[in-house]
């Protein structure tokens, strides 16, 4: 019995080597992922907080909330980011409008927020601090205009279709087939021929979020962001001592 | 002696045979335990400088996210787990005052203070410029990893790494990074002559080398193209089912809140694993991988990975 195990233990031994040199050079990356277990962990106000990193936003923090936790206004109804169309960018759009017009000094005929540029989901009711405007629009986008042909604002319209709705004012459209229709500009069905004043950040104006269309059309830009312009908005209905407020009214709406 | 004779053919057989099919024997395998190696992984994803919970203002969001109270989280992982990489998806930038105010620089030093390994880059980190993205690397002590944006002639040149290897316990681990076509989402001036590449090609190049050269147990690709579009545009579900030799792909771009993993098979049949924990730090995912020691790694083999939702300690 000792000389068998002797001799199992011997060929054992052999085919180990062997086996190792052969498989000796794949060795070295020996390990693969067999198993996941996974947790998706929500970070809320209740957890714990590290003193090390409070410590280090301390001062940043301080300098931020000083200047951003002044109220500018007061909103009446909670204000949501919806598609097609939503109050809160039904607000937007209404606040460039009406400042377009006045910091350029001339009539515009539709105004547009681009929808991935509004980076709240919601607003609601109660103060609104400068903070949530610069969380609303955080971009440095200037305010411009561009005159634009019917032929193109229309294109530009489809491609918002496409893109789900964003939110307008000065104007209404339907989404059929990923394009827009029965479009109306001040109430007037969208002339083909005619050159419409159309207000837009300058990303949007540049080619963002796939308006190449709109590139080769100079801009106007006085210096004053799309920010700048919702801030004296709101700013504007606090010193007529009304509320920030805003509805939905089939701006944009999907065809039945 | 034919019982003997017989004997020593039989075990020859049968070792033989263990060593063709290359499966473990426990005589070989001295140390069960040993044959097994544990990973956590944690990360995010367009945290856009949300230093800060969101305000107590009455919003849905409202207390959640902070680097104050993830960094505790992440300590206490590292506390429990010999192992642990921590990753971003890119979108450090933009979001929150603090970003218009100083550019980016409390996001990175916060990000350092936490022990990021690694991160790549999202459409909204060039926002302030690629000179200041440059400048803010400067606090960062993580490499920024991308494959598919070539970045010569910019201030971004030899500023970012194709991917990084990261040696934890026994196990190697290979990171690479892809970023979204700028074109038609980041304002020309602001990427300027940075050249994108296709992500599938680029990922699959350099993973496939980090898989045979480099020889590295597992390959992390971290994701700013999206998880997926209702268009035909790349993104990280179709980047996962094209991919070979990627492990796990941690998303980012869409802000979309996994319930759980998405598992697709890769071009050799193998799974590929996709997360991504939604925006702005609400949710840091975690992945505790172990890994099988194989004696026989065939790269061309399918493997698969089974998964399952974290129970307990």
């Amino acid at each position: 019995m000792p000389d068998s195990l002797k001799q199992y233990r011997l060929v054992r031994l052999l085919f180990c080597l062997m086996a190792t040199g052969v498989i000796l050079p794949a060795c070295k990356t020996s390990y693969q992922p067999s198993s996941l277990q996974y947790e998706q962990f929500r970070i809320t106000e209740k957890a714990p907080q590290d003193t090390n990193l409070q410590a280090m936003i301390r001062p940043y923090a301080d300098s931020v909330n000083r200047i951003m936790n002044q109220v500018i206004g007061n909103v009446a109804t909670d204000l949501e980011k919806k598609q097609p169309e939503g109050s809160l960018g039904n607000l937007m759009a209404d606040a460039v409008f009406a400042e377009a017009s006045r910091v350029f000094s001339k009539q515009v005929d539709v105004a547009f927020i681009n929808y991935g540029g509004i980076r709240v989901a919601q607003i609601p009711a109660g103060p609104l601090t400068l903070n949530q405007v610069f969380e609303m629009m955080p971009f440095d986008n200037l305010l411009v205009v561009q005159q634009l042909p019917g032929s193109v604002l229309q294109e530009f319209l489809d491609n918002i279709a496409a893109r789900g709705g964003w939110p307008i004012s000065g104007g209404q459209f339907v989404i059929r087939n990923k394009k827009a229709t029965d479009v109306l500009i001040g109430g007037q069905p969208l002339d083909l021929n005619r050159t419409y004043t159309v207000v837009n950040s300058d990303y949007v104006a540049n080619g963002g979020d796939d308006a190449a269309m709109l590139r080769s059309f100079p801009q106007e830009n006085r210096g004053f962001l799309v920010r700048d312009a919702l801030i004296h908005y709101f700013k504007g209905l606090t010193a007529k001592g009304e509320a920030i407020t805003a509805t939905t009214s089939n701006r944009v709406r999907h065809a039945n | 002696m034919p019982t003997r004779k017989r004997f020593i053919q039989q075990t020859a057989l049968a070792t033989g045979a263990f060593l063709a099919g290359g499966m473990l024997n426990s005589a070989v395998a001295a140390d069960a335990e040993a044959e097994v190696e544990k990973l956590t992984i944690l990360h995010t994803n367009d945290v856009h400088s949300r230093l800060e919970p969101f305000p107590m203002d009455g919003s849905r969001n409202q207390g959640l996210g902070g680097v104050a109270a993830r960094a505790l989280e992440i300590s206490k992982v590292r506390a429990e787990q010999r192992n642990v990489l921590l990753l971003d998806a890119g979108d450090i930038f933009q979001g929150t005052p603090f970003f218009n105010f100083y550019k980016g620089e409390p996001e990175m030093k916060a990000m350092t203070m936490m022990g990021y390994d690694a991160c790549t880059m999202g459409n909204h980190d060039f926002d302030a410029g690629m000179e200041n993205f440059a400048t803010q690397m400067k606090h960062a002590k993580f490499p920024v990893i991308l494959c598919n944006y070539d970045f010569t002639g910019t201030p971004l040149e030899y500023k970012t790494v194709p991917y990084t290897i990261i040696n934890k316990g026994k196990l190697k681990i290979g990171i690479t990074g892809v970023g979204i076509e700028m074109k038609g989402l980041v304002p020309d001036n602001l990427y300027g002559n940075t050249q994108y590449l296709d992500p599938v090609v680029q990922a699959n190049r350099v993973a496939e080398q980090l898989k045979r050269q480099d020889n590295c147990d597992m390959v992390i690709c971290l994701s700013h193209l999206g998880f997926r579009y209702r268009e035909p545009k790349v993104s990280d579900e179709i980047f996962a089912k094209e991919s070979v030799h990627i492990d796990l792909i941690i998303g980012g771009h869409t802000h979309t809140f996994f319930d759980a993993p998405v598992v697709y098979k890769n071009k050799s049949g193998s799974d590929v694993v996709v997360n991504q924990v939604g925006w702005a730090g609400i949710v840091l995912g975690r992945l505790d991988y172990a890994f099988q020691r194989n004696k026989k790694k065939n790269l061309e083999a399918s493997h698969t990975v089974v998964i399952g939702k974290k129970t307990s300690e």
